[in-house]
């Protein structure tokens, strides 16, 4: 449904994207995430035909035409980062616009508006609609066509959770009706939740490839577990870096970076030591820590 | 959707837009105004009382028209063409031509600031025709016709502006206006100052044919030049009209090389602002 083949953009000399091959099938949801600057956007707007490959070529739908081709965007529809309209038109305006463009009949429109949250507000001027009430707008347009390809630029960036709801909600059920869907996101639980498959961008190149499962182990692996303690044998922490070498003290914390897997056996360990267990807390492993682990190759 | 209900889409929703901004109606009432002033004032400058006739008018609105009608067209068009990030991309990732998208647009643009002229022209010309009668109409018209194809020529640079002016999303649209403007002040203000001036450095034949590329290089000039040959004659013309007049040996071939020039300027940066548009990043 959407092939990057060797995909690479420059701009001005900077590559934006470099040497992306990835190849999204029917029905399938693909988060594309990557830090700031990593090429998400620019990977979305060149399947949405908006910008050129500098080489490679960017096909979508079946068979493959390029991006760039007005028929080829037939089988798609986009949601920009920061989608924009003109400020004297109402939401119905935008919206029957965007309808008559698409072929689309009434019905889809009311049901793209009452998505969106915006039944009670569409009659107004979009000069009067909060940043999410644009945002929530910008789905709708997304929405009306039923599409078999949806590209989507951080769409959850500015809702609420009300929005939130109805955004998880929407996007379900077009999964479920086997729309593929390939999205940018910088909230893990939005990927976590919608994606089948991980694409991860690192300085414009495909850092990693995952599954759900294989982010989950991966991000678990880099998960770390907080330990306030006192009255702690002088060799706690040799002892407890045989299970976990990366563990440091800092004060009366003991901080033990490793999988989830080890954590019962430190506590364990400390508790069979004779220190005293003050407090606990375990976090997952962040998408940042990742991001820069990928970097520095230890992926 | 075929092509044309897709231009027609376009031109309504533009069309729309251009009515609500608050540009297109200061346009509206301040044109309207100054028709009206001018022609009735022509009579009081020259100690006389009362409206002048539809010649008369026209005559005294040619020079308003030639500085007030491209600015506008020109700033309402760059600021209405200027790709806006957000809304840009969302409309550009439609399954539409984006030269389609920018005619359609024009087109609504165009209808736009017609109907704002047309009220000005319409007010001042009522007015007229109750006072004067309908000597002289013919001129009116031939000058309504002129701001027509001014409005043309300068939507369509405005195109060419917009898809070129570069730069960063946000500053695209300010720059835009920024090259609108100068493209205004050395079209309207600059031109006939520097081509009179190098002609003047000229012996006769060389500064004949400075002259006359000059008027036909510039859409400005030769809508100038054709407007007032079709309500003053020959008798209103400056050397460069002259020298066209002369070149072309005739009202009608001098005609018809000042309409092949506007036509040529009103197609000539609309199609290559559709062709930059096709190929450009957005």
């Amino acid at each position: 449904m959407i092939a990057f083949r060797h995909f690479t953009k420059t701009f001005a000399s900077h590559p934006a994207v470099r040497d992306l091959s990835l190849e999204i099938g029917g029905a399938e949801v693909v988060a594309l995430l990557g830090p700031n600057g990593s090429g998400k956007t620019t990977t979305l707007k060149a399947a949405a035909g908006l910008i050129r490959p500098t080489s490679g070529d960017v096909l979508i739908g079946e068979p493959g035409r390029p991006a760039g081709d007005p028929g080829a965007r037939e089988a798609l529809s986009f949601l920009p980062q920061r989608v924009a309209f003109p400020e004297s038109l109402t939401g119905r305006e935008v919206i029957e616009f965007y309808r008559r463009l698409r072929g689309v009949d009434r019905d889809a429109a009311d049901a793209a508006l009452k998505l969106a949250s915006l039944n009670g507000s569409s009659g107004r001027a979009i000069a009067t609609y909060s940043g999410g009430m644009v945002q929530r707008l910008g789905l709708a347009v997304a929405l009306l066509p039923s599409a078999p390809v949806m590209l989507l630029d951080e769409p959850t960036a500015a809702l609420d959770p009300d929005g939130l709801c109805a955004f998880y909600s929407v996007i379900e059920h077009r999964k479920a009706a086997g729309q593929t869907i390939l999205f940018t996101s910088h909230q893990l639980g939005d990927a976590e939740r919608l994606a089948d498959r991980f694409a991860i961008l690192v300085d414009g190149r495909l850092a990693a490839l995952l599954t759900a499962r294989e982010l989950s182990d991966r991000l678990a692996s880099r998960g770390v577990l907080r330990l306030r303690v006192e009255h702690e044998p002088a060799d706690l922490l040799n002892r407890v870096r045989r299970l976990s070498p990366e563990a440091t003290q800092s004060g009366d914390q003991l901080i033990v970076p490793g999988p989830a897997g080890t954590r019962p056996a430190v506590v364990d360990l400390v508790r069979e030591s004779g220190a005293s267990i003050l407090g606990l807390t375990a976090e997952e492993g962040r998408l940042d820590v990742f991001y820069r682990d990928l970097v520095g190759g230890r992926s | 959707m075929t092509t044309a209900s897709i231009l027609r889409l376009c031109a309504s929703q533009e069309l729309v837009l251009a009515m609500r901004a608050r540009a297109t109606q200061i346009f509206a009432v301040v044109f309207a105004a100054l028709s009206l002033v001018v022609s009735a004032s022509g009579y009081i400058l020259s100690g006389g009382s009362g409206v002048q006739d539809f010649a008369r008018t026209a005559s005294s609105l040619t020079e308003l028209v030639l500085f007030v009608v491209p600015m506008m067209a020109l700033l309402v068009g760059t600021t209405a063409l200027s790709p806006d990030q957000g809304a840009a991309e969302l409309l550009f990732s439609q399954p539409v031509a984006r030269r389609t998208l920018m005619w359609g647009r024009l087109l609504g643009l165009f209808a736009a600031l017609v109907a704002a002229q047309a009220i000005g022209f319409g007010i001042s010309g009522l007015i007229i025709f109750s006072q004067s009668g309908d000597d002289g109409v013919t001129s009116f018209l031939l000058l309504g016709a002129g701001s027509v194809a001014l409005t043309a020529v300068s939507l369509s640079a405005a195109a060419a502006i917009a898809s070129g002016a570069g730069g960063a999303a946000g500053r695209r649209c300010a720059r835009g206006l920024a090259i609108a403007l100068s493209t205004w002040f050395v079209a309207v203000v600059l031109y006939d100052l520097v081509a009179l001036g190098l002609a003047s450095l000229l012996r006769s034949g060389p500064a004949s044919r400075l002259l006359i590329t000059a008027t036909l290089a510039n859409p400005v000039d030769a809508i100038r030049t054709g407007v007032l040959l079709g309500i003053q004659g020959t008798s209103a013309f400056g050397s460069a009209s002259l020298a066209l007049l002369r070149f072309t040996g005739g009202t009608t071939r001098a005609s018809m090389l000042i309409v092949a020039a506007v036509i040529v300027w009103i197609a000539v940066p609309a199609l290559a602002a559709a062709r930059r548009l096709e190929r450009a990043d957005i």
